[in-house]
C-alpha cells in the first residue's frame, strides 16, 4: 500500500518538474505565510530589541506600562534586562526545573510510544488495540481539563491517597510537585508521539521484516535494523515536536507545579501579567527559544530529509 | 491501512508476556482514565471527605449552579462564537494554501514550507508573550478579534499540512480521466479533488476547532480579564470555586472534543493527522 502511493507522489512530482512555475500557486500559498511574517515574524523580532532596550517606535507602549524596563544605552542595545534575569536568584532553579522536566517526560514519552507501537506493529492483536486506543484518550480532553483532572488525582485528598489510606499507608501528595508536571505532560503528549510513530512503522514494508525473518534476525534486532532507521524521520518528528510543546507549556506547570522552582512558562506569563515586568518576561522567552532552536533545527531537519528522500522538494 | 492485514507471524503467547502485558493494560488504564473518572464522579456529588471511599451523597445541584451563574454562561457564549469564526477564517486563509502547495510549482515553494513549520518550532508561551507585546501597541488586548488571531495562529500548521497531505494523495490519472471524458476543469475540483480529499479536510477542521476551542495559555494572555473563554475560565474556577463546580464546567467543555474526536476517529487513527504533519 506504501509502495502505490510512492508512485503516485513520483507521477505528480513528474508533472511538477515539467509544470513552469506558477504564479497562481504563489498567491494562493502566500496568506497563510503573511500572516505568520506579521504574527510570529514580526512581534519575535520587535520583542527580541525591546529585551536589548529598544523602548521606541511599536515597543513604546509595552515600555509604558510596564515595570523596570531597561533602555538602550549603546547604538546596538543593552544587555541589562538579560543581566537582570540572570542574576534573579530564582531563574537557575527554574531553568533547570524546565529542563529537566522537558528531558525526562520527552525520554519517558518516547519510550512508551515506541513500545506501544512496536509491540503493535510487529504483534499486535486486542491487547494491542486496546492500548493504542488507551493512550489516544488525551487527544479528546482539553489540556485545561487534564491538568484539572490530575491535579485533583493526585492533590491530598486524591485518589492513591484515599485508597493507601485503606491499608494503613501513606502515598505522597504530587500535586505542587514538580513530579507532578511530569506525569500531567506525559499525559497529554502522548496521543500525537504514538500517532506519528505507529503511522512511520506501519510504512514499514512487511517484506522487508519477513526478510529479516527469514535470515534469522531476532526480535530486537529487527528493530534497532529495520524498523527504527525506517521510521527515523516520524520518530524525531515526534521527540522535537514533544520536547518543543513540553518546554512551552504553561496550563500544566501553572494547575500542578510547586511555586518554586517552576517551569518557565509560568514564570513568563508571570512577569508578563500578574508582576508586570514584561521585558523580564519576554528576556526569558528568548532562553527558551534558544533552548528550542536545537530542537527546533532537528525538527526542520528531518522534514527536510524526509522530503528530499522523497524528491518533494 | 488496515492493520490487521499487517501482522506478522511473530508469536509470542507465553503466558508470561500476557501477564506483564496485561499488568500494564491496567497501569495505562489508571494512570491515563483514573484522573477523568475522579473528576467526573465529582460533577454528580454533595460532598466528598477524604478518606471515604465513597462520596457522602448524590446531587445535580452544580448544575444548575452553572446554569444561574452569568459570568460562566458569558464565557461559554464567547467559547461558542469565537472558535467557529477562527476555523472559517482559517480555513479561507489555509485551504488554497494547501491545494497550491500540493498542485503547484512556484517560486519560495521551498521557503514557505519550511517557514510554516518554523513558525511551529517556537515554544507557545514563549511566542504569545511576544504577540502581546506587539498587541499593546496595536491596541488588541483584550479584544475579541486579537483572541481570534492568536487562536487562528494555532490552527494554521493543521488547516495547510493535513489537506495539503490530502489533496496530494488524490490520484492524478483520475483527475485527468475525468477531464478526458469531458468535464471542465471546476467540475474535476469538486467532483472528484474536493470529494476525495475531503476527509483530509474534515480532520483539519476538527483539529482546528478543537484547538481554537482549547487554546488557553495565548487567550489568556491576551482576554484576561475583559474577555473570558471557556478554558481561560477554568482557571479562575479551580481557584476560587468548588471543585464540584469545575467538574460540571470540564465535562461540558470536554463536549465538543469527545463529539468531534468521536466523529473523526478513524481518520485521525488512520494516519490522516500524522501524515499532515511531515512536509509534502
Amino acid at each position: 500500500m506504501s509502495k502505490s502511493k510512492e508512485v503516485t507522489v513520483g507521477d505528480s512530482l513528474a508533472v511538477k518538474k515539467t509544470a513552469r512555475l506558477s504564479p497562481l500557486g504563489f498567491f494562493m500559498a502566500l496568506p497563510p505565510v503573511l500572516v505568520i511574517l506579521f504574527f510570529i515574524g514580526g512581534p519575535i523580532l520587535l520583542a527580541f530589541s525591546f529585551t536589548l532596550g529598544f523602548t521606541t517606535g511599536p515597543n513604546e507602549i509595552v515600555a509604558l506600562i510596564g515595570q523596570e524596563i531597561y533602555t538602550k544605552t549603546n547604538w546596538w542595545g543593552t544587555l541589562e534586562a538579560y543581566k537582570s534575569v540572570f542574576s534573579d536568584s530564582r531563574f537557575p532553579g527554574n531553568l533547570k526545573a524546565t529542563l529537566e522536566i522537558t528531558f525526562v517526560a520527552t525520554t519517558l514519552v518516547i519510550v512508551l510510544a515506541l513500545g506501544m507501537a512496536i509491540y503493535q506493529r510487529i504483534i499486535g492483536g486486542r491487547l494491542a488495540t486496546i492500548l493504542v486506543a488507551l493512550s489516544l484518550v488525551p487527544l479528546f480532553v482539553p489540556v485545561v481539563i487534564s491538568a484539572f483532572a490530575i491535579r485533583t488525582f493526585y492533590d491530598g485528598t486524591g485518589f492513591f491517597k484515599t485508597i493507601f489510606y485503606h491499608f494503613g499507608l501513606t502515598f505522597p501528595t504530587l500535586t505542587m510537585t514538580n513530579n507532578a508536571v511530569t506525569i500531567g505532560v506525559i499525559w497529554t503528549s502522548l496521543p500525537f508521539a504514538i500517532l506519528m510513530i505507529s503511522s512511520g512503522l506501519q510504512s514499514v514494508p512487511d517484506a522487508l521484516i519477513e526478510t529479516a525473518q527469514d535470515a534469522g534476525a531476532g526480535f530486537m534486532r529487527i528493530i534497532a535494523t529495520v524498523m527504527i532507521p525506517l521510521a527515523f524521520v516520524p520518530i524525531v518528528i515526534a521527540t522535537t515536536f514533544t520536547a518543543i510543546g513540553i518546554m512551552g507549556s504553561f496550563t500544566i506547570p501553572y494547575f500542578l507545579g510547586a511555586n518554586q522552582p517552576t517551569m518557565l512558562g509560568v514564570e513568563i506569563s508571570n512577569f508578563f501579567g500578574p508582576y508586570n515586568r514584561p521585558q523580564h518576561s519576554i528576556v526569558m522567552a528568548f532562553v527558551i527559544f534558544v533552548a528550542a532552536s536545537g530542537i527546533g533545527f532537528f525538527y526542520i531537519w528531518a522534514n527536510v530529509r524526509s522530503a528530499k528522500q522523497s524528491g518533494r522538494i | 491501512m488496515s492493520h490487521s492485514a499487517n501482522k506478522l507471524n511473530i508469536q509470542t503467547n507465553s503466558w508470561l508476556v500476557r501477564i506483564f502485558l496485561s499488568a500494564f493494560i491496567g497501569f495505562m488504564g489508571l494512570f491515563i482514565l483514573g484522573p477523568l473518572f475522579w473528576l467526573a464522579i465529582r460533577a454528580f456529588v454533595t460532598e466528598w471527605t477524604f478518606p471515604n471511599l465513597l462520596p457522602d451523597g448524590l446531587t445535580m445541584r452544580w448544575w444548575r449552579v452553572i446554569a444561574d451563574d452569568g459570568s460562566l454562561l458569558e464565557a461559554i457564549k464567547n467559547s461558542l462564537i469565537i472558535s467557529p469564526i477562527v476555523v472559517l477564517i482559517s480555513a479561507a486563509i489555509c485551504l488554497p494554501a494547501a491545494y497550491a502547495f500540493s498542485r503547484y510549482e512556484f517560486l519560495g515553494r521551498k521557503t514557505f514550507l519550511i517557514g510554516i513549520f518554523a513558525a511551529n518550532a517556537f515554544p507557545k508561551i514563549g511566542l504569545f508573550a511576544s504577540i502581546a507585546t506587539l498587541f499593546y501597541t496595536l491596541n488588541l488586548m483584550g479584544t475579541i478579534l486579537g483572541i481570534i488571531i492568536i487562536q487562528v495562529l494555532g490552527t494554521v500548521i493543521f488547516m495547510t499540512w493535513i489537506p495539503a497531505a490530502a489533496f496530494s494523495a488524490v490520484p492524478r490519472n483520475l483527475e485527468d480521466a475525468a477531464r478526458d471524458a469531458g468535464a471542465s476543469k471546476l467540475r474535476v475540483f469538486w467532483d472528484i479533488t474536493l470529494r476525495l480529499a475531503m476527509p483530509g479536510i474534515l480532520v483539519a477542521l476538527v483539529m482546528s476547532f478543537l484547538a481554537a476551542f482549547d487554546e488557553a495559555q495565548g487567550t489568556y494572555l491576551v482576554g484576561v480579564p475583559t474577555i473570558y473563554t471557556m478554558p481561560t475560565k477554568m482557571y479562575a474556577l479551580v481557584l476560587n470555586y468548588p471543585v464540584q463546580i469545575s467538574a460540571v464546567f470540564s465535562l461540558l467543555l470536554a463536549i465538543p472534543s469527545v463529539i468531534l474526536i468521536s466523529l473523526a476517529r478513524k481518520q485521525i487513527i488512520g494516519g490522516q493527522l500524522a501524515e499532515g504533519f511531515q512536509i509534502k
